[in-house]
């Protein structure tokens, strides 16, 4: 199974929610709409302003992130007159650099994670970011990056079976297999696992940084032929919900449904897990030029971001939002001030400087 | 007038006439031009890039002595590739045997046994297998409540779940070239064997065995070839542990960017596969093998 960024799976989750009740017609007849509409009606009626404007295009992963985008983020932004057209194909690290290297870039904006700062920033495909158009007041300044910017946040968490384990486990407990034996499970990342290792192994959470790596490497294999390691999101959703381990890290967005739809046989809690960003990121000589960066300022208002936390379980990026979050969504929300604080949040620049070959060593490691 | 025409059409229609292969290196241009641009093109392009990614230099294929992590890999995927053929060729072998010498109306059904499952999706079956294999699934239930074990069986999330899955997938492509090597076996040559006085199993290893040679040679390599690509089996019935060379390319890719070093494993899988059929067109006839003729 394709291995899965987080922003890949959000997509996925909804859509498995809603599948019952939306056809693949109404989803394409959906693309449709988004995708073409726009255009239609530009060609209608060409004012200079429209001229004027380019078009954004926006890369996601597709599906039902098309529907929850274009309702948090195209129409707010098509009300000022701007346009982002959303592309669901995927901004996978590869795809973009092949863009790049080709001199023929299509895309504006891509869904991204930190890897895609770290892996593509050196290789110089990315564009700045323009602070002077991007507002820094409206998101917390520690995951605004040169290259990339933060679009919401999601979170790592340790996830247990109730009916195995009565009482809430700690961090610590999830590498003592006497206290509580079963299988284990983990993300076949290092990203996140590693920090959640050493948070365990009794690693201060503001002292995460640099990772030790060898140390969390240590910890992890203590236990680690009880571990099965997942791919993609809904591998982790599957693994827990069937019984096949008893804990598990795995992200919030999963952790939620699996709560819902076990009734509470599986929880969660977001203490000691890895508060982290999702960011938008900007291909080098993206066809838009400036107007991408108009785009993400426009995406920055609260009520957009509320609606996609609504729609996918995407945290708000900005802290704005936090007050306007209905109080049935605070507690699933991993940015809110009570979760955001009992979480470590990941350092950006620690992964440009050592990702690929931590990634790389991970991967070794647990196939060895 | 006419016969001015048939003189100045004469020479090229000559030539076409005399030399029949150009005839149809003609016919066949248009293939050929889509499959140079479309394939061996970019193929080039890989082959390049694995030279001159990051730095014009062998240094990418240098990593084939000196990174542990590579090797490593490379020796998981082998393991696994070799020990998939011979369990494959074992059962193929069996399930050919018996296919040829079923009546025509079992065949039949036994055929449908063994086509159906090439028409179902790599991901259902592995999935399939998921529900069989795993800790409280069918098998460990079933032999729990029997209480032939008191503990569940690891059945997969390790390289024995790799191995079920891939033997699973593996069989028709090493029964069908046995059994057509098998069908073509002169039935009398056993007859003869046993009337001179070899009993059965002799018959069978001295006879029959060394002629159905060649189909289990050929079986063996087309196994062996798709085992090394293999990507979605290991990923989903090895809990995340088993690393072949198909998934470690799609992380230099895609993931970690390191592009030099994808396309150097790409080349080499694109080498050794080569090499292994010019070494087994020497034994078999590969045109037969692959269906033609």
């Amino acid at each position: 199974m394709e291995k899965q960024t987080f922003a890949e799976d959000c997509q996925e989750i909804v859509s498995e929610l809603t599948q019952k009740g939306v056809s693949r017609r109404d989803m394409l007849r959906a693309a449709l709409a988004i995708g073409i509409a726009p255009a239609a009606l530009t060609a209608g009626s060409r004012t200079a302003m429209a001229q004027a404007r380019k078009e954004v295009v926006l890369v996601n992963f597709g599906g039902v992130a098309m529907k929850a985008f274009d309702e948090a983020f195209v129409q707010p932004f098509a009300q000022h007159g701007g346009r982002i057209v959303l592309d669901g194909s995927g901004a996978l690290n590869g795809k973009i650099l092949t863009m790049v290297k080709s001199g023929h870039v299509t895309w504006d904006i891509c869904d991204a994670g930190i890897t895609t700062l770290a892996e593509l920033g050196p290789q110089n495909a990315l564009e700045k970011i323009d602070y002077s158009i991007v507002d820094k007041s409206k998101l917390l300044t520690e995951f605004a990056y040169e290259e990339g910017v933060v679009n919401y946040m999601f979170s790592t968490v340790m996830a247990w079976d109730t009916s195995k384990i009565k009482e809430e486990p700690t961090l610590a407990d999830f590498f003592d297999l006497k206290k509580y034996p079963g299988r284990r499970m983990m993300r076949k990342d290092s990203q996140a696992m590693l920090e959640m290792a050493l948070l365990a192994d009794g690693v201060p959470m503001d002292k995460l940084y640099p990772l030790d790596v060898k140390r969390a490497f240590d910890k992890i294999g203590t236990i680690k032929k009880d571990i099965l390691f997942w791919n993609s999101g809904s591998e982790s959703q599957s693994l827990m919900r069937d019984g096949e381990c008893v804990m598990g890290l795995l992200w919030h967005t999963r952790a939620n449904v699996l709560r819902s739809e076990t009734n509470d046989r599986i929880n969660y809690t977001f203490k000691n897990g890895l508060l982290q960003p999702g960011l938008w990121v900007v291909p080098k000589g993206n066809p838009a030029g400036k107007e991408a960066f108009t785009a993400i300022a426009s995406m920055q208002q609260p009520e957009g971001q509320v609606k996609l936390l609504a729609a996918m379980g995407n945290g708000p990026a900005n802290p704005a939002a936090q007050s306007l979050v209905p109080a049935e969504l605070r507690a699933m929300n991993p940015a809110s001030p009570a979760n955001a604080a009992v979480q470590a949040k990941i350092d950006a620049n620690w992964y440009k400087a050592n990702h690929s070959k931590t990634f790389q060593a991970y991967l070794d490691f647990i196939s060895s | 007038m006419t016969a001015l025409v048939e003189t100045a059409r004469l020479p090229f229609a000559r030539r076409l006439r005399s030399h029949p292969a150009t005839r149809y290196w003609l016919m066949t241009a248009p293939a050929v031009l889509l499959m140079l641009v479309f394939y061996v093109y970019p193929i080039g392009r890989v082959l390049w890039m694995s030279i001159t990614i990051p730095e014009p230099g062998l240094d990418n294929y240098t990593l084939l002595a000196t990174s542990a992590s590579i090797q490593k890999m490379l020796w998981t995927t082998a393991r696994i590739s070799i020990l998939t053929t011979l369990v494959t060729l074992v059962l193929a072998y069996i399930v050919s045997y018996a296919l040829v010498h079923a009546t025509p109306h079992v065949q039949r059904w036994m055929f449908l046994g063994v086509v159906i499952p090439l028409w179902i999706s790599v991901l259902v079956r592995a999935f399939s297998w998921f529900i069989l294999l795993r800790r409280e699934g069918l098998i460990n239930t079933a032999l729990l409540t029997a209480g032939i074990i008191d503990t569940p069986l690891s059945l997969m999330w390790n390289e024995v779940g790799v191995m079920i899955g891939m033997v699973h997938f593996m069989l028709p492509f090493g029964i069908l070239p046995i059994y057509a090597n098998m069908r073509d076996i002169d039935r009398r040559c056993i007859a003869a064997a046993r009337g001179l006085g070899a009993r059965p199993f002799e018959a069978f290893w001295r006879i029959f065995f060394p002629l159905s040679l060649p189909g289990v040679v050929g079986a063996s390599i087309l196994v062996f070839i798709f085992s090394l690509g293999f990507f979605v089996t290991p990923a989903l019935l090895g809990g995340g542990k088993t690393l072949m060379v198909a998934e470690y390319i799609k992380v230099q890719i895609l993931e970690v960017v390191r592009w030099g070093v994808g396309t150097m494993l790409a080349t080499m899988l694109l080498v050794v596969i080569g090499v292994l059929l010019a070494v087994v067109s020497r034994v078999v006839n590969l045109r037969k093998l692959f269906g033609a003729g």
